[in-house]
């Protein structure tokens, strides 16, 4: 969770990921900056994020991210 | 039989719905399939052999994929040690199914709607290039909806072979979900996930569902029969006769046109979202308050949002989250930062998507250079925000501020337009043409003189579309705003209620364009 963080505190720093929950419908992140995300959390965590996983309920905060990187290392 | 006919709305639709309700309820997506193909068959006659193909073989994939599936997990239950190994395998050959489908239904689609635009275009190239052979281009009869419902079976495809959905096993509810009649003609794009089980759990009508499909019906009918009717037209002489009329009334011709379009097509949606509702089936919107845009992007997403998430999900995330250009991203990140690091492969999906975006919509240059216009803006957009936002920091613009949203969502309407001018443009020549005019012939004469309304809309018409106008905009506002003017009209009394759908239904008999001297625009959607 920590290595998770400190990507997307890389990507935009002025965001409170432990609190925040809408990183997507809140326009925290775009879609630059999803391409970004999958490609760091794909070299870091040795998982591939499935383009059908690249939804808002996926993406919205720091947790429910973790939650999908256990599940595909899980599925892995 | 089109959507906003007499035909349709007053007797097939009543008709339908009173068999509907009359069946019980396990045989209603019965109804509601054989009514999908009479509609199909009344538009596009024997050409429903395609339907039938198209419907029939994306089931076919679904099941080969499904047993592929299946095929895998027994594997992978019997070797558990080569999990990682057979997973790699089977995704390859779920792949090459993949492919297949897509070359098949991809092909069929460009062989009807491509042939003549390809034929004509190679033909003048052997001309230039002084060559004695010509093809013979054959005339090719397109059934009416083949770019929506291509669109829905492949999506079913794609989404089985990522294990987003399972493959359907019934064949009547997956050919409801590629025909249901709403929307085979102008769409929305439906996902197999949100639509196939509601159409074929054959709801119960109830009062609200037919108050509301009934009022949504009422809403689009007055965009679509006061506005872009009424339009005609003066829309049809602008884009004909722009030789012998200056850049003042070319420009009022494109607003007017990028207004016509938005009443047609999103008049038309409401029908076809009310007509569903009164069975009880919510389809997906299409419209979000489109003139409120902040930029290119944020249109976008506000304008035929369906065909947007669609190139979004099968072909903009595709490409660039492929391998190399994954590799390309987190390398020019290092080097380019944050911000300019996943532009490159964002612009190479983009390219992809807009160029899809344009030739989806029609057979024509036009189209193609509509979709490039567009990449060309997002990209740019895209590379000018860091700079736009620092010189917002040092000039202390609030980005937020009102004046700001405003002249962005001017800004926006202004591009908009022009790429509209070129979407309905003749040909690309006169679009140029036309669009030269605006900047070197512009003149307020024709408003002056009044000879503006001797060009298909007189005074009244005019008076009648902005007052139509500013109703929408009231609507859009309140829409923007975050309130549901639906439940805002349900909650209040049945007097107030009642008095708005009366003036509604007056507004639409009095000042509909319709009967002896008015050609209603054909459905401009249908047409892609």
């Amino acid at each position: 969770m920590e290595k998770l963080i400190e990507i997307l505190e890389d990507l935009n720093p002025e965001v409170d990921y432990n609190t925040c929950t809408n990183l997507i419908d809140g326009h925290y992140l775009d879609s630059l900056a999803i391409l970004s995300l999958v490609a760091e959390i794909e070299e870091e965590f040795d998982v591939v994020i499935p383009t059908v996983e690249i939804i808002p309920s996926n993406f919205n905060s720091a947790q429910s991210l973790w939650t999908l990187i256990e599940k595909l290392k899980e599925e892995d | 039989m089109q959507y906003c006919s007499l035909v349709y709305l007053a007797a097939f639709l009543p008709i339908t719905l009173l068999i509907y309700a009359l069946t019980n309820k396990k045989k209603r997506w019965l109804v509601l399939l054989i009514a999908s193909y009479i509609f199909f068959l009344s538009l596009s006659g024997k050409l429903i052999v395609y339907l039938l193909f198209s419907t029939l073989s994306i089931h076919h994939f679904g099941l080969w994929l499904d047993r592929l599936n299946k095929d895998r997990d027994k594997e992978v239950e019997l070797n558990k040690e080569n999990k990682k190994e057979i997973k790699e395998l089977y995704k390859k050959k779920m792949g090459r199914v993949v492919f297949l489908a897509v070359l098949i239904h991809i092909g069929l689609l460009v062989c009807l709607k491509y042939t003549g635009f390809f034929g004509e275009n190679i033909n003048n190239l052997l001309e230039i290039l002084n060559f004695d052979f010509r093809f013979k281009i054959p005339k090719i009869l397109i059934p009416i909806g083949i770019s929506f419902y291509t669109l829905q079976g492949l999506s079913y495809i794609f989404d089985v072979y990522k294990g987003k959905i399972d493959a359907d096993f019934n064949l009547g509810r997956l050919a409801l979900f590629m025909s249901f009649f709403p929307c085979i003609m102008e769409g929305p794009i439906c996902r197999y996930s949100d639509t196939a089980t509601k159409l074929y759990e054959g709801e119960d009508l109830t009062y609200k569902n037919l108050a509301f499909g009934a009022q949504r019906i009422l809403w689009g009918l007055f965009k679509k029969m006061i506005i872009a009717d009424r339009l005609n037209p003066f829309i049809e002489k602008i884009f004909c006769e722009y030789n012998s009329l200056d850049g003042g009334v070319i420009l009022l011709g494109a607003i007017f046109y990028t207004i016509q379009l938005y009443a047609d097509f999103s008049g038309t949606i409401d029908v076809v979202i009310g007509s569903s509702e009164l069975f009880g089936i919510s389809l997906p919107e299409n419209f979000r308050q489109p003139f409120f845009s902040k930029n290119i992007s944020d249109f976008w997403t506000r304008w035929h949002i369906t065909l947007g998430t669609w190139f979004r999900d099968y072909i903009f995330y595709p490409v660039s989250l492929s391998k190399p250009m994954k590799k390309m991203t987190l390398n020019l990140r290092k080097i380019l930062g944050n911000h300019f690091g996943p532009l490159v492969a964002g612009s190479v999906a983009l390219l992809c998507v807009w160029l899809s975006n344009g030739l989806w919509h029609g057979a024509a240059w036009t189209f193609v250079f509509f979709g490039i216009y567009h990449f060309v803006l997002i990209v740019l957009g895209n590379i000018f925000t860091p700079l736009i936002i620092n010189i917002c920091k040092r000039w202390h613009i609030t980005r937020t501020s009102k004046p700001y949203v405003f002249m962005q969502i001017i800004k926006t309407s202004i591009l908009v337009v022009f790429g509209e001018l070129f979407f309905r443009a003749t040909t690309l020549s006169s679009g140029f043409a036309m669009f030269k005019k605006i900047f070197t012939d512009f003149s307020f004469d024709s408003l002056k003189m009044g000879t503006i309304f001797k060009l298909g809309c007189d005074r009244a018409d005019f008076t009648i579309i902005l007052l139509a106008l500013v109703i929408i905009f009231m609507v859009g506002l309140l829409k923007e705003k975050g309130f549901n003017v639906r439940e805002l009209v349900t909650k209040q009394n049945i007097f107030v209620r009642w008095t708005l759908y009366y003036l509604l239904i007056i507004a639409i008999v009095i000042f509909g364009a319709y009967g002896f001297g008015y050609a209603p625009v054909d459905p401009i959607y249908a047409n892609f």
